[in-house]
């Protein structure tokens, strides 16, 4: 494997399906139900036969009591697009291990669930990749753009391994560009920190907007939640480069915590009153744990 | 509240360099964070949590400002003047000696004493609704002197300190411990307070028991050269010329160079180039020619701590031939020695004396009792006068000589070893005369003045004993002719120790009848002393100074020296403790600054914020 994820994992992972409020809307078959009459064993209902019907639905059965032709409809299965949002700013390197890392490994098992339940998946990363592997980088994003099957999972998870992450991030226009690109609306599962100077309000609305089932998951470094430098520092931001100086204690580091998690509690309630599912993890949290219990347990997959 | 240190003040200017520190930028330890945003906002909160975060945030800068000065004002030395003591009583001594007035601290130890002195008076505690303390103000000079009886009259005892003026004698303080002692006897919070250098002071024999003594040391050093002794004797080589003997002490811890002048009335005669070791006591002698009667002044230059000692003068008569009547059976050895004690010697030999007509300067009877008891100074060789013991005179077999006193300048030179005596007389030891040589039953040798007579009594026959063999004996016969002749005690009469009192018999000097003295001081003051018909001896106390005091007794001038001439005077290293009887010794103290100055608290204030202020940067950044 890829490294990212274990074959126990996967394994495990084959069992579950991801849970979708809606119904499908996408135009490709798969294994969702959708609103479309199709082609499937699932009844759905009858309607008059027009000419030019297929005869093969027919309703004989009622025909031949009734002695008028009714079409019998069945409900179409439909794939799930999935969509990923990877943050892959300079501000995911940090953490050990990294939030990038945890980012690339909640997408390679969301996607791997979602390529067993024959759903399409695309990861979408950004800012876009710049600098000498440029060329490269943009290839395999390019790749991760549209991945459909069970056997693809190789290639994806090797793809995703391959993503690097640096540069600044413009989170809510990536969301923006994301919702607006988007043929059919699915669940959409954005991985970043959150922690843009714009703020996240407008990307999540637009995702919410364009009807995305939308599931947040913030990954914060423990270094984040818990500084370990003290002293008179001057802080500059790896992505935008601002210097923040700052005087800092151990005496102070509770109230620190309790700024945290006030950003954290503000953007978890925003979340909650849009209908977006909200999670908050560390970058060091076990991912078993938080695949197979956290996960499970808000009912993002079963 | 005043300040010893002033000065430190000017340390007031690194102030605004803590504040500069404070305008310049802080360097700080550089971090790349993934993002500024969560920092903003912990600023952003806390700030708007604390309302006092602007004073807060300078709090470190007012903490180094207030131990910045705090750490000045301890510099500063702030004191209040008073709490001195809490004693109720206090004596004060000043010692008015003639080493208070080197010039080490400026402007004399005295001067500075008597500062340390009016502090004390100014810490003493007389207000209102207080216990009164009261205060006792002395002098110890040539003599203990109470200046001010006990009092708590600031004023009165700031007058009597004020008015003390040093003197040039040696230190008296034994006496005015005794005086103190009995003082505050039965005063239980008596305290002395001893305002002194330490130097010339013996109180080895002084137990004071109860006496509570702060010893207050002035002084620094001891850069003083000094003449501590000085002679005048004929010249032994040339007999017409006259040597001077004096010992030049050099206590400062580096050789001196000094020149040595010797004046006579004041014309210099003499001059010598002096290198003195460091703490060594250098001889000198200078000869010179003397016609009349007058006064040599010897004379240290250089520049030295005390002045005082760097003169010394003596009154030097013209010496007379000295008349010497031997009254003996005959012995030679005696007659021999007699002839060799002085150049100028005039011996007369008889076999008795009866007519008290017949003058000498000396008698000397050799076991030979005369019919007339002659009325000048004898020496009596194993004869005695009624007078002189009391009864009964016996006699003892082979007196062994235990001691003998050889610090007596009759003894000078002159030991008793290997001497073997037959036959003695047994006498007690007379009131009038010190015993110089002893055996266990009774006093041998015995010297001292009866009324006006100088005696030297040898309580054995020379010739029955193996002294005239030794060399001692024609050296003790020539210093017993020196100290026998009335020309030595007359020179001895004018040559005073400074604070001594000048005695002078009026009838040797044709001064009976007068109605009045006078009295020429070493500064040129004039004192005349009215004298009636009953006056024997005019006696003028007011000595303290050193130099030469001149009495006009009708057409008679007598021209008397004082002088310190004094090694423990001279030697003015101040002494950090003084042995006090024979287990105590008293440490100086420090002027009791213990009490007046404050600085301990600044320091430890200082200390307090520093500390507060290393909690604080800690709690902000540890």
């Amino acid at each position: 494997m890829s490294g990212l994820i274990t074959v126990d994992l996967l394994r495990r992972l084959e069992q579950l399906q991801l849970l979708s409020a809606r119904r499908a809307k996408s135009s490709l078959k798969g294994e969702r139900r959708s609103r479309a009459r199709g082609l499937s064993v699932e009844f759905a209902d009858h309607r008059n036969y027009v000419s030019g019907d297929d005869l093969r639905y027919l309703d004989w059965n009622l025909y031949g009591r009734l002695d008028r032709l009714f079409l019998k409809l069945y409900e179409e299965e439909r794939e799930l697009p999935v969509r990923i949002f990877l943050d892959a700013s300079a501000s995911m390197t940090f953490g050990e291990p990294s939030k990038f890392l945890l980012a690339r490994q909640l997408a390679a098992a969301v996607g791997y669930v979602a390529l067993c339940g024959f759903d399409r998946v695309s990861v979408v990363a950004f800012p876009e990749a710049t600098g000498e592997t440029a060329a490269r980088e943009t290839a395999v994003r390019g790749a991760l753009r549209a991945v459909r099957g069970k056997k693809a999972s190789m290639g994806y998870f090797q793809n995703l391994a391959a993503l690097t992450a640096g540069g600044a991030a413009d989170f809510n226009a990536a969301l923006k560009r994301g919702a607006m690109e988007a043929r059919q609306t699915g669940v959409a599962i954005v991985l970043s920190d959150f922690l843009d100077p714009a703020g996240y309000e407008a990307g999540l609305t637009a995702l919410i907007g364009r009807g995305f089932q939308v599931h947040a998951v913030q990954i914060l470094a423990p270094e984040e939640i818990q500084p370990t430098s003290f002293g008179d520092l001057r802080l500059i931001d790896s992505e935008t480069g601002v210097e923040q100086e700052v005087t800092f204690g151990k005496f102070r580091l509770a109230a620190y915590q309790q700024s945290v998690a006030n950003y954290v509690q503000r953007l978890r309630e925003y979340c909650r009153a849009r209908g977006v599912r909200f999670f908050s993890v560390s970058s060091a949290t076990d991912l078993s744990v938080l695949l197979l219990k956290q996960l499970r347990a808000q009912e993002v997959w079963a | 509240m005043n300040f010893l240190a002033p000065a430190a003040f000017a340390f007031a200017a690194t102030l605004p360099v803590v504040v500069l520190f404070y305008l310049l930028k802080r360097k700080r330890v550089v971090r790349v964070v993934p993002s500024t945003l969560l920092w903003q906002r912990f600023l952003a909160e806390t700030q708007a949590s604390a309302p006092l975060q602007r004073l807060r945030r300078n709090w470190l800068l007012w903490f180094q400002l207030l131990l910045l000065a705090l750490m000045i004002l301890a510099l500063t030395r702030p004191y209040f003047s008073g709490q001195a003591g809490e004693a109720g009583l206090q004596v004060l001594i000043l010692d008015a000696s003639a080493s208070m007035q080197s010039t080490d601290v400026t402007p004399s130890r005295f001067e500075a004493a008597r500062a340390g002195a009016l502090k004390l008076v100014d810490g003493l505690k007389t207000g209102f609704g207080e216990r009164n303390q009261q205060m006792l103000v002395m002098v110890a000079g040539a003599n203990a002197e109470v200046r001010q009886s006990a009092t708590s009259e600031k004023a009165a005892l700031r007058r009597a300190i004020t008015e003390a003026q040093v003197t040039d004698s040696t230190t008296r303080l034994a006496e005015a411990l005794r005086v103190a002692e009995t003082l505050t006897r039965d005063r239980a919070d008596a305290e002395v307070h001893l305002f002194s250098d330490g130097a010339g002071i013996d109180l080895s024999e002084f137990a004071a028991k109860e006496l509570r003594l702060v010893y207050h040391r002035v002084g620094v050093r001891s850069e003083n050269a000094g003449i501590v002794a000085m002679d005048v004797k004929a010249n032994p080589e040339n007999p017409a010329q006259r040597a001077v003997f004096a010992a030049i002490a050099n206590y400062s811890s580096a050789a001196r160079e000094v020149r040595v002048e010797l004046l006579f009335d004041g014309e210099l005669r003499e001059t010598r180039n002096l290198s003195l070791g460091p703490t060594n006591t250098t001889p000198v002698a200078l000869v010179t020619a003397q016609d009349r009667d007058g006064v040599f002044t010897l004379r240290l230059t250089g520049k030295d701590d005390l002045p005082a000692d760097d003169e010394a003068r003596l009154v030097s008569l013209l010496p007379q031939p000295v008349h010497v009547l031997l009254v003996t059976k005959g012995n030679r050895f005696l007659e021999k020695a007699l002839k060799a004690a002085a150049p100028n010697l005039e011996l007369a030999v008889v076999s008795d004396y009866t007519d008290l007509a017949t003058k000498a300067d000396v008698y000397v009877l050799d076991d030979v009792a005369p019919t007339r008891w002659p009325e000048g100074n004898v020496l009596a060789l194993n004869v005695a006068a009624t007078n002189w013991f009391a009864a009964p005179v016996g006699e003892i077999e082979n007196p062994a000589i235990v001691d003998w006193r050889n610090t007596h300048p009759l003894l000078r030179f002159v030991t008793f070893d290997n001497v073997q005596i037959a036959r003695a007389m047994a006498v007690k030891p007379p009131t009038w005369g010190v015993s110089l040589v002893d055996s266990p039953q009774s006093p041998l040798i015995v010297a001292g003045e009866l009324g006006r007579q100088r005696i030297v009594w040898v309580g054995f026959d020379a010739l029955q004993s193996t002294w005239p063999l030794r060399i001692g004996f024609p050296i003790f016969v020539a210093n017993a002719i020196d100290w026998l002749n009335p020309a030595t005690a007359k020179a001895e009469l004018f040559s005073l120790r400074a604070g001594e009192a000048i005695r002078l018999p009026l009838g040797d000097f044709g001064g009976t009848g007068l109605t009045s003295a006078k009295l020429t001081r070493p500064d040129g003051s004039e004192r005349v002393v009215k004298l009636d018909a009953q006056t024997r001896e005019l006696v003028f106390g007011e000595t303290s100074r050193q130099g030469v005091y001149r009495v006009t007794l009708g057409t008679n001038r007598l021209t008397f020296a004082s002088n310190l001439l004094d090694s423990q005077e001279s030697n003015i290293r101040p002494r950090d403790s003084l042995q006090v009887g024979k287990y105590t010794e008293v440490t100086a103290t420090r002027q009791k600054r213990a009490d007046l100055e404050y600085w301990r608290w600044f320091a430890l204030g200082a200390l307090a914020v520093m500390m507060l202020e290393w909690w604080w940067y800690h709690r902000r950044t540890a």
